[in-house]
């Protein structure tokens, strides 16, 4: 599963959707600017205040690696 | 193989030079950590000649795609280390490969600057943050410092007022520069404190950000503030170590260009904010990159 934390102003969360849409992944798209709760288990599970942070089947990784995004979705 | 134009950078300078090259038919390649640069934390780009408002981010995206056309090398995520000489050819490498070109165009623009005192990169993300715009909501309800008071300061505390409990705007200088309508606006608040003539000297924490010390200049004191988020907004630095060995850098870091985008090195060239041009502006960012990758052309059709 795919979790996306992000806010709606920040610039590489609109990057970061953008790219998994046009890869046609599914994600869940967590507003952390709305939803506190999500905010704090994203803060507890990436150790930083900073979005985009996006959960890939349990693996965090925290702002716009590429790289490291298609490694683990298989892109 | 080699390639008769690399481009450096994937903001308006180096995508308009892409265009420019893959339509002239050079064999390219466009190496770029990320799209668009500066531009994508501008929430409204109101002088764009045609569009009459468009975020940062639709912009970049519109310039990108129209590059993406065309049948061009792409690397993405990718940051240029070094760039030097080979015999006539130039060699550039990235934190990955490395590549030969005939011909190349530095159009890798600016960066956030750095205070560079300790605890400012141990914290990125923990508490220390350059772009209000992205982390603004999650300092709600805590106090939080902005280093800068320009208008990229006062811009960065205006994004902080809808969440923060307090802010702190500390300025260097004996006076703040941002616009005075701006200031109000944020007095008028009742949650922001103005503070001139300090220097920042450290910021601490265990997890994440706790506390931040200044000196005041005036009496030489040190000050410690209890803060949950500094935010910096100091301004933008040109970052041109990786090709210091072939081009002249000013007082600023940014290099050095002629009329046409010539570097003092032959067939390297420079476009938009890396270089020394006075005006830093999408539009202009985008017409540099079409004279550098024009003045690359007749450069190769010369040689």
């Amino acid at each position: 599963m795919v979790r996306v934390f992000s806010t709606p102003t920040c610039p590489y969360c609109v990057a970061l959707k953008g790219f998994l849409k046009e890869h046609n992944i599914e994600f869940e798209d967590i507003d952390v600017s709305k939803d506190e709760t999500a905010q704090k288990e994203m803060i507890e599970k990436s150790g930083q205040y900073g979005v985009p942070v996006i959960d890939i089947d349990g693996e965090i990784i925290v702002g716009f690696n590429q790289d490291r995004i298609k490694q683990l979705l298989k892109i | 193989m080699i390639y008769d134009l690399i481009i450096i950078g994937g903001g308006p300078a180096g995508i308009t030079a892409g265009i420019y090259a893959a339509r002239k038919k050079l064999k390219t390649l466009l190496i770029t950590k990320e799209w668009g640069g500066q531009m994508i934390k501008a929430t409204e780009i109101g002088n764009w000649p045609g569009t009459k408002m468009i975020s940062g981010n639709d912009l970049i995206r519109q310039m990108s795609e129209h590059l993406k056309m065309f049948e061009m090398k792409i690397k993405e995520g990718k940051e240029v280390i070094d760039l030097d000489k080979k015999g006539e050819n130039f060699i550039v490498r990235d934190n990955d490969q490395t590549y030969e070109a005939k011909t190349v165009i530095i159009a890798s623009g600016k960066v956030p600057r750095a205070l560079n005192i300790p605890g400012e990169e141990e914290f990125k993300g923990k508490g220390v943050s350059f772009c209000a715009t992205c982390d603004a909501p999650m300092f709600k309800d805590k106090n939080v410092a902005v280093i800068g008071g320009g208008n990229a300061g006062f811009a960065t505390a205006i994004d902080l007022l809808k969440y923060a409990k307090k802010i702190y705007i500390l300025e260097f200088f004996p006076e703040m520069k941002g616009d005075l309508v701006t200031k109000e606006k944020l007095a008028k608040s009742g949650k922001v404190e103005f503070y001139t003539n300090v220097a920042i000297k450290k910021i601490k924490g265990t997890k994440f950000v706790e506390s931040l010390t200044y000196e005041d200049r005036k009496t030489s004191k040190d000050q410690k503030i209890k803060i949950g988020g500094v935010f910096i907004a100091i301004g933008m630095m040109a970052k041109a170590e990786f090709a210091q060995k072939l081009v002249e850098l000013n007082q600023m870091g940014e290099i050095v260009i002629d009329k046409d985008n010539y570097t003092k090195t032959p067939g390297l060239f420079a476009a938009g904010d890396i270089s020394d041009i006075k005006y830093e502006q999408i539009v202009i960012a985008c017409g540099e990159g079409a004279k550098a990758a024009l003045a690359a052309t007749e450069y190769l059709k010369n040689k």
